[in-house]
């Protein structure tokens, strides 16, 4: 045995104990309370996302021709086909309201500020990625929703000034929708898309550990107590119990409501009553309220003052006096995305 | 005039390199030119193969389009339309608005709507081509009633159209993503609902 662990230590020059001071470090008292673990929830439901997506590409065929038949096999006849279909649908809504959860809590926390501005940047192409992976996942399925929502996409694309025609092209594979555009959106779902959060998952971490953690401090702390404690082994047991509370609401969810077959698209026929996902009824909202140009470049400027929110910040702060000048803001901002998202959930047209 | 011989002796020491100053200035310029080479090597080639790969990705083969026969033009009278169905499936409603032989006495509307390409059908009670997307709506003519066609000012697009010996002709795509599906049962649905769409135009 010890002959084994000799063979081994010279092959791989690291041990235990030496992996341990590597990956630990103090982890501030709040990450105790769960709401400061949605940024590890999104992560974890990557994984799974991962998992269950690699599944569904055994039998996923992208294809117009295919795609529809293909799902609808998975759903109705492969083994415990409809389970990984739900899960992956469930994890995906899960993983997108985590996303914008951690954001919200992010920023009414001010964890963006100097020196941390740039985590943010980097937080906010995850949550965009993010969105365009659920959107190309949902095109995928070839439903009416799928077929619309890529045309409708797509055309949103186009109306970006300049660069929008070409995108539009990269995106369809020609002009308008045909054969050659499921694979093309099959391609950034399962390569592209996940290729890049992974990208920016290992910078977003790695700068959360080069900076530390936030520190808060919190009213109720007894100053006497330790302000830090262990990550490993005692924050990633506190992510582990979370991911196992999650394995179990994802399966009562898929079990309770899991994913079904909307109908075949039809490239003839928009149905009467159709919505995108519920995390896009915001912008499609803001699509009927104003011209396209307009609602494109509106949107654009609001994402894009979103990405640069930590400059923005301090400039409102230095200008106004006002320190929490971003939390009035914020609650405007957070009143306008869940009223935009009632409304459009309430309304047939 | 001390001044510029000494500038003068200066700039001759300078262009005429002692013994040992010449190698390392070989070795600096072989280095340049080595690195420059280098450099204009990979820019050009992976340049050429970024190129290639963009190119890749924008395919060259085009929906082709042509001319189809309609009807004969005694068919339609003036202030009556007719739906149609192009090849590819695309739906159009064809009227005429004029008692001419030419083309511009006939007008063929296309059923997508021009804000973000949805399909619009027309709602009989409202009089309108209704797009369920973002609430858009036309007037029978093709042109923006409501909604964010009516504040970009996007009408119906028109097909082009050609009459020729008294028959009428409307230039079409030849090919569309439904004719990649092996189930034609949606489409041959498709097909019956929209020929029995009747619209009335005004």
């Amino acid at each position: 045995m010890s002959r084994l662990k000799q063979w081994w230590a010279e092959r791989v020059p690291v041990d235990g104990e030496q992996l341990k001071a590597l990956t630990n470090e103090p982890v501030p008292n709040h990450l105790k309370s769960w709401w400061f673990c949605l940024g590890g929830t999104p992560a974890y439901l990557f994984v799974v996302q991962i998992i269950t997506g690699i599944l569904l590409a055994f039998y996923y065929q992208a294809a117009p021709g295919a795609a529809y038949e293909s799902v609808e096999y998975i759903t109705n006849q492969v083994a415990f086909g409809w389970y990984i279909r739900s899960i992956h649908k469930w994890a995906a809504t899960l993983m997108i309201a985590a996303v914008i959860l951690h954001q919200i809590r992010v920023y009414f926390t001010g964890a963006y500020r100097r020196p941390r501005e740039v985590n943010w940047v980097i937080g906010m192409g995850l949550l965009l990625v993010t969105l365009m992976i659920g959107f190309t996942g949902y095109c995928l399925v070839f439903e009416q929703l799928s077929f619309w929502g890529a045309q409708v996409g797509a055309n949103i694309a186009e109306a970006t000034p300049v660069i929008g025609g070409p995108i539009k092209h990269l995106i369809l594979g020609g002009e308008s929708y045909n054969e050659r555009t499921l694979s093309r959106f099959y391609v950034m779902h399962a390569m592209i898309l996940p290729g890049t959060l992974i990208l920016l998952l290992v910078l977003h971490i790695a700068l959360i550990r080069l900076h530390g953690v936030t520190e808060f401090q919190f009213g109720n702390e007894d100053p006497e107590k330790p302000q830090t404690f262990n990550f490993f082994p005692d924050h990633v047991l506190s992510e582990l119990s979370l991911g196992l509370v999650l394995m179990v609401v994802l399966s009562a969810l898929a079990t309770l409501w899991p994913a079904d077959m909307g109908l075949k698209a039809d490239p003839l026929t928009t149905p009467d009553v159709i919505k995108p996902e519920w995390f896009f009824y915001v912008s499609f909202r803001w699509l009927k309220w104003f011209p396209l140009t307009g609602a494109v470049l509106s949107s654009g400027l609001i994402v894009f003052s979103m990405i640069v929110w930590p400059w923005i910040d301090s400039f409102l702060r230095r200008v106004t006096k006002i320190e929490e000048i971003s939390v009035y803001i914020g609650i405007v901002a957070t009143c306008l995305l869940i009223g935009l998202t009632v409304l459009e959930a309430v309304v047939a047209h | 005039m001390a001044d510029e011989k000494q500038d003068q002796s200066q700039e001759e020491s300078i262009d005429q390199p002692t013994a040992e100053q010449a190698p390392s200035s070989d070795a600096g310029r072989r280095d340049f030119i080595a690195t420059g080479a280098m450099a204009a090597g990979l820019v050009g080639g992976y340049g050429m193969f970024g190129y290639i790969s963009l190119r890749f990705l924008f395919p060259s083969t085009e929906g082709e389009t042509a001319l189809q026969f309609v009807m004969t033009t005694d068919r339609l009278k003036v202030g009556e339309s007719a739906p149609f169905t192009a090849p590819d499936g695309s739906t159009m409603v064809i009227a005429r608005n004029g008692e001419g032989e030419t083309a511009e006495d006939f007008i063929a509307l296309s059923s997508v709507c021009p804000h973000l390409g949805c399909q619009v059908h027309w709602v009989a009670k409202d009089e309108e081509f209704f797009c369920p997307c973002h609430n858009g709506a036309f007037n029978a003519k093709g042109e923006p009633t409501k909604g964010p066609p009516k504040y970009a000012n996007q009408a119906l697009t028109k097909f082009e159209l050609e009459v020729v010996d008294g028959k009428l002709f409307v230039r079409v795509p030849l090919k569309s993503v439904r004719e990649d599906e092996r189930g034609m049962a949606s489409r041959d649905a498709g097909q019956q609902r929209d020929n029995s769409r009747e619209t009335r135009m005004a």
